[in-house]
C-alpha cells in the first residue's frame, strides 16, 4: 500500500482515556495470514497482540468512535489501550452489515451484534487456551486480553492465542454477560478521537489530500429544478491555477464545475464562468405563497393516519373547543464542514473519500454511475464536521465522481457556504391544525391533529404507486408525533395531507418529529390554560393510567414518560413560579415527547423577555431522559446539550425563505445560530432503566422549541404559534394577541 | 505569479500564488495545513481562526499579499503534541463532539485567556460569540475555557 495515501487519524496516550487509536480508513491489503484471528467482521486479533475493531457507523459528532467500541470491548474483555480502531467501508467483510448512519439508530441497530461479536471472539479465545493446556473451558477466564487459568495462573495474551483461536468452532450462541458484570457499558468514556480533534490533525472530508488531486467548486442552476443551457468559460480558463470546466448533470442541482489547483482557483474561475440557465418550471416558487397554499390546504382530509373512538362527534358535543394551526418552516442543515467529497476515477475502478452517513448509497450510486461492478468502488469514510441527516444523500459524492471522471484525476469536489445553505436540501416546512374538546369538567377528551407537509421528496417516498393505498401514511407510522401521540384521548384523530412544493426536502436532525411536536405540546399548553390547569398537571392526567399503549408496531410506555415529566419537573424547580424582575417578564414551560417508543424525554425552558426590548433569552433547559441501558452517560448528556441546542437554533432563528426558486439565506449571516452568547446552561438528568438501549442522537431536538413556546406564553400571555420566535412577534401587545388563530368554535 | 514567504509556526513558507489568496487556502492547500477549518468564507462562523502576531484573525479573511512581516500560528503549532492547557482542558472536559469547529474556538480561548487571564462569563460570551458550533458545545467550551484559565493561573 502506498503509505502517502493511507490517512490516519491518531492521538497518543495523551488522550484522556488513555488510548492509543489509530483509525485507517484505507482497509490493509490481504493481512490474512494463519496468524490472524478474525472471528467475525467487526474483529481481528494478530500475533504480535494488536486488537483491531472496525467501526461500523460513521462518526458525525454522535460519539460512535467510543460507544460502539465500549460495546465489543465489554464482551471482548480487552481494554483501550491495547486496541486500534478502523472504519468499516461497503463491501467486503461487511457485505450484509449496514453501514448507513441514521434515524438515532447506532446504539439501537449495534448493540446485540456487537455484544455477540465480542462475546464470540472472547469464547473462542477461551477455548483454545484451554485445548492447549487440555483443562475445561470453564476453568479459564478472559480479561485485559489475556486468558488465565484460574487454579494455575498461567496465561496467554490473545496474540498468542491468535492462531489457535482461528481454528475453533464459532459457537451460535456465545454467553453475553449479565448487565450487572459491565465494567466498561455504563461507565464514563470521554472520547476516544479527542486528541486529534484539538490538534488540528483529525482528517475530515475536506481535509482529504492524495497525490495529484485537483480541487474543484461549482455554480449551480440558481433556481430549483432549472436546467443548464450553455456556458462560457474562456474567462474562467484564464484565471491562473484553472484547469478544466466541465459541465455536472448528476447531483440535486445541474451546473458547470471549475476545477482547478487548488480550491481558491476553482473559486475565482466559478466567478469568472458565464453561463446560461434555463430557469425552468419553479422560477417564481415563493415560500411564503406556499405556506399560505398549505394553510389553506387544512381543510382537506388527506390520509388518516391513526382513528381513536369518534373524534369528529366528540369535538362536535364537546363543551369546550378549541383549535389552532403552526407552522414550522423551511429549514437548512448548516453543517460546518460544507459538503465535499474527494473522487478518484480510474478506468477500471473508483475510490471515494467522503464525509457520508451513507456509504453503501455513495457506493451502488457510483458503480451505476460508471458502470462499474460494486466491488471495483471503494467508499473511505472520513470525520464528519456534523452530520444531521444532510449527509445521507450522496449527491455531492456523485458530482465528485463526474469531476473526476472528466478530469482523469482525483478530484476534490467543495461546497461553498451558499453552496451548502442554498443547493441542497432542506426539512420541509410544515402546517399542524389541531382542535381539540374538553368535557364540562374542564377534562380533555377528543384530539384532532391535521398535519400538512411535504413527503421526503429526496429519499422517493412514498412513491405515486404508493399513494394509491389510503394506509401508506399509517402503515408506515406516520407522521412521527401525531401517529405515536402518547396521550390518552378516548378520541384522537390524525391526518396527514401531503402537499408538496419544488424544494428538495429529506432528514434533518429528529426528521418527522419536530412540527407535529412543536404543535402537539404548545396545543395541549393551550387545552391546559383554557381550563385553567396547570401544563405539567393536564399532562400527567392525560397520560393516566400509565399503561402501555400500543399503536403500529410501537409499545409506548405511558408511566416512562410520567416519570422523566416529573423528575424535569422537579430539577427545574417547577412548583417555585419564577418572579418577574422590573425589566423582565419570566416564565417556564414544559413539554414532552417519545422518540420512536423507546426514548421517553421531557424538558422545562426558563425565559425571559425584555418587558420594553421584548428580546428573548432562553436561560437554563431541564432536561429528563430515560432511554434505557445507557451506554455512556457522558456521551448521552452530550447529545441532550446538542440536541437542544439544535432545536434552540430553529425555535429562535433557523427558517430558509424561497423567493424566485431560490433559497434566500446563503450564510450564517442571515440564517443564525445559537452562539455562546445565547447557549443556555443546560442540564441533564438521566432517569434509570433498565429496558434494551434506545437511541438518542435526535430525541433531545423535538420538545424545545414547544417547551420554549409555553414558556414564553408563561412570561408573556403571548402564544407564538409560528417559528422561528423572533422578538418582532412579541411586541404586539398581549390583548390583541391571538385572536385570529384561535378561536371558541362552540361558545357555550 | 508572485512569491510571498509566509512565517507559519516558527516556519518560513515560500509559495507563488496570487496575492487575493486568502491565507486560509494558502494554509490548507498549499501548505497541507488542514487544521484550519473552511465553515464560510466571510469572517463570520470562526473556524479559521489562526493567530497573527498572538491575536486571533479570520484566515480567510487575510490575503496572502497582506502577511509580509507578520507571525501566524495555527492550530498545528499551538503545541508540539497537545499539551497546550487549553488543549488539555478540551480533552478534560470532554468538549468535542464532530469537533469541527473545535480548532478556532481553541485558538481564540488561548488568545483570550492570554489578554485576560481570568476571564469571566461575559468575556467568554464576547470573544466565543464569533464562533459557531453546530454541535452545541458551548457549555463544556465555557467549562474548558475555565478550566484552562485556572490551571495557568496556578502556574
Amino acid at each position: 500500500m502506498n503509505s502517502t495515501r493511507r490517512i490516519f487519524l491518531q492521538t497518543s496516550a495523551l488522550a484522556a482515556t488513555g488510548l492509543v487509536i489509530g483509525i485507517e480508513l484505507r482497509r490493509p491489503a490481504s493481512s490474512d495470514k494463519a496468524s490472524v484471528f478474525r472471528p467475525n467482521a467487526y474483529i481481528s486479533i494478530t500475533h504480535d497482540n494488536i486488537v483491531r475493531l472496525w467501526l461500523t457507523r460513521s462518526e458525525m459528532g454522535q460519539g460512535v468512535r467510543t460507544t460502539l467500541p465500549m460495546m465489543l470491548l465489554e464482551e471482548l474483555e480487552a481494554d483501550w489501550s491495547q486496541v486500534q480502531f478502523e472504519q468499516a467501508m461497503p463491501g467486503g467483510q461487511f457485505n450484509g452489515i449496514r453501514l448507513r448512519t441514521s434515524g438515532s439508530g447506532s446504539t439501537v441497530g449495534t448493540y446485540d451484534a456487537l455484544r455477540k461479536a465480542g462475546a464470540t471472539a472472547r469464547e473462542m479465545l477461551i477455548a483454545a487456551a484451554a485445548e492447549k493446556w487440555q483443562v475445561g473451558a470453564s476453568t479459564c477466564r478472559a480479561r485485559a486480553a489475556t486468558v488465565t487459568h484460574l487454579s494455575t495462573g498461567r496465561h496467554f495474551t490473545y496474540g498468542e492465542l491468535a492462531s489457535a483461536a482461528a481454528r475453533q468452532k464459532v459457537p451460535d450462541n456465545p454467553p453475553l454477560k449479565n448487565p450487572k458484570d459491565f465494567r466498561i457499558i455504563g461507565t464514563r468514556v470521554k472520547r476516544t478521537d479527542g486528541l486529534g480533534i484539538v490538534t488540528g490533525h483529525a482528517t475530515y472530508g475536506l481535509d482529504v489530500r492524495v497525490p495529484g488531486m485537483l480541487f474543484a467548486v461549482m455554480e449551480r442552476c440558481p433556481s430549483l429544478g432549472g436546467k443548464l443551457v450553455s456556458f462560457d468559460a474562456t474567462k474562467a480558463l484564464a484565471v491562473p491555477g484553472v484547469r478544466q470546466v466541465v459541465p455536472i448533470k448528476s447531483g440535486i442541482a445541474t451546473g458547470v464545475a471549475v476545477v482547478a489547483d487548488h480550491t481558491w482557483a476553482a473559486m475565482k474561475g466559478r466567478e469568472a464562468l458565464h453561463v446560461e440557465w434555463d430557469l425552468g418550471p419553479n422560477q417564481h416558487f415563493d415560500s411564503e405563497a406556499f405556506l399560505k397554499e398549505m394553510e389553506a390546504a387544512t381543510s382537506r382530509d388527506g390520509y388518516f393516519v391513526r382513528n381513536d373512538g369518534d373524534a369528529i362527534k366528540a369535538l362536535g358535543t364537546a363543551a369546550k373547543t378549541l383549535e389552532a394551526t403552526y407552522e414550522f418552516p423551511f429549514q437548512a442543515h448548516a453543517p460546518v464542514e460544507t459538503m465535499n467529497c474527494v473522487a478518484d476515477v480510474r478506468h477500471d475502478s473508483c475510490e471515494i473519500w467522503a464525509p457520508t452517513q451513507c456509504p453503501e448509497v455513495a457506493q451502488e450510486e457510483t458503480a451505476k454511475t460508471l458502470g462499474l461492478p460494486l466491488d471495483s468502488v471503494k467508499v473511505h469514510i472520513t470525520l464528519l464536521g456534523g452530520g444531521f441527516g444532510r449527509r445521507l444523500i450522496a449527491d455531492y459524492v456523485s458530482e465528485a465522481v463526474e469531476v473526476s471522471r472528466a478530469a482523469g484525476k482525483p478530484v476534490q469536489m467543495v461546497w461553498t457556504r451558499p453552496d451548502d445553505m442554498r443547493c441542497g436540501f432542506f426539512h420541509p416546512c410544515d402546517i399542524q391544525h389541531i382542535s381539540g374538546g374538553l368535557d364540562a369538567s374542564g377534562r380533555p377528551i377528543a384530539w384532532r391533529q391535521k398535519s400538512v407537509g411535504s413527503d421526503l421528496s429526496v429519499v422517493n417516498f412514498p412513491s405515486e404507486e404508493d399513494k394509491k393505498s389510503p394506509r401508506i401514511y399509517s402503515d408506515n407510522e406516520l407522521p412521527w408525533g401525531s401517529f405515536d401521540n402518547p396521550y390518552n384521548f378516548a378520541h384522537l384523530k390524525a391526518n396527514f395531507v401531503p402537499l408538496n412544493s419544488p424544494v428538495p426536502t429529506g432528514p434533518w436532525r429528529a426528521v418527522f418529529y419536530p412540527p407535529p411536536v412543536f404543535a402537539r405540546e404548545s396545543f395541549l399548553d393551550e387545552m391546559a390554560h383554557a381550563v385553567g390547569q396547570d401544563p405539567l398537571e393536564f399532562r400527567l392526567r392525560l397520560l393516566q393510567p400509565g399503561d402501555v399503549l400500543k399503536i403500529g408496531s410501537q409499545e409506548i410506555d405511558r408511566s416512562r414518560l410520567i416519570r422523566v415529566l416529573q423528575v424535569a419537573a422537579e430539577k427545574s424547580g417547577w412548583q417555585r413560579p419564577l418572579a418577574h424582575t422590573n425589566d423582565r417578564l419570566l416564565g417556564r414551560g414544559i413539554a414532552c415527547n417519545v422518540y420512536a417508543a423507546d426514548c421517553y424525554i421531557a424538558q422545562v425552558a426558563e425565559v425571559s423577555i425584555g418587558r420594553k426590548s421584548h428580546d428573548i433569552r432562553v436561560h437554563r433547559i431541564v432536561c429528563a431522559a430515560d432511554c434505557g441501558l445507557v451506554i455512556n452517560p457522558g456521551g448521552l448528556e452530550g447529545q441532550a446539550e446538542s440536541g437542544i441546542t439544535w432545536g434552540l437554533s430553529a425555535t429562535l432563528h433557523g427558517r430558509i425563505d424561497f423567493k424566485n426558486g431560490a433559497a434566500v439565506q446563503s450564510s450564517f449571516t442571515d440564517f443564525e445560530v445559537i452562539r455562546m452568547d445565547e447557549a443556555p446552561a443546560i442540564e441533564t438528568y438521566i432517569v434509570a432503566s433498565d429496558h434494551s438501549p434506545g437511541g438518542f442522537g435526535e430525541t433531545a431536538v423535538p420538545p424545545v422549541a414547544p417547551a420554549v413556546a409555553n414558556a414564553i406564553f408563561a412570561a408573556t400571555g403571548k402564544r407564538i404559534r409560528r417559528l422561528p420566535i423572533t422578538s418582532d412577534k412579541l411586541k404586539v401587545p398581549a390583548s390583541e394577541f391571538p385572536v385570529h388563530t384561535r378561536r371558541w368554535l362552540i361558545p357555550q | 505569479m508572485p512569491t510571498f514567504v509566509l512565517a507559519i509556526n516558527g516556519h518560513q513558507h515560500r509559495i507563488d500564488t496570487a496575492p487575493d489568496m486568502p491565507l486560509l487556502w494558502a494554509l490548507r492547500d498549499l501548505l497541507g495545513l488542514t487544521g484550519t477549518k473552511y465553515g464560510c468564507g466571510m469572517g463570520v462562523c470562526g473556524a479559521c481562526t489562526i493567530h497573527e502576531d498572538g491575536d486571533p484573525v479570520r484566515s480567510c479573511q487575510i490575503p496572502v499579499a497582506n502577511t509580509a512581516g507578520k507571525k501566524y500560528i495555527t492550530i498545528e503549532g499551538l503545541s508540539a503534541n497537545g499539551t497546550h492547557p487549553c488543549q488539555k482542558a478540551w480533552l478534560e472536559e470532554d468538549v468535542s463532539q464532530c469537533g469541527y469547529c473545535q480548532a478556532g474556538m481553541i485558538m481564540e480561548a488561548v488568545a483570550l485567556i492570554r489578554r485576560k487571564p481570568n476571564p469571566s462569563d461575559e468575556d467568554i460570551d464576547a470573544d466565543l460569540a464569533d464562533h459557531i458550533c453546530r454541535c452545541g458545545t458551548y457549555q463544556r467550551i465555557r467549562r474548558a475555557i475555565q478550566r484552562a484559565a485556572h490551571e495557568g493561573s496556578k502556574a
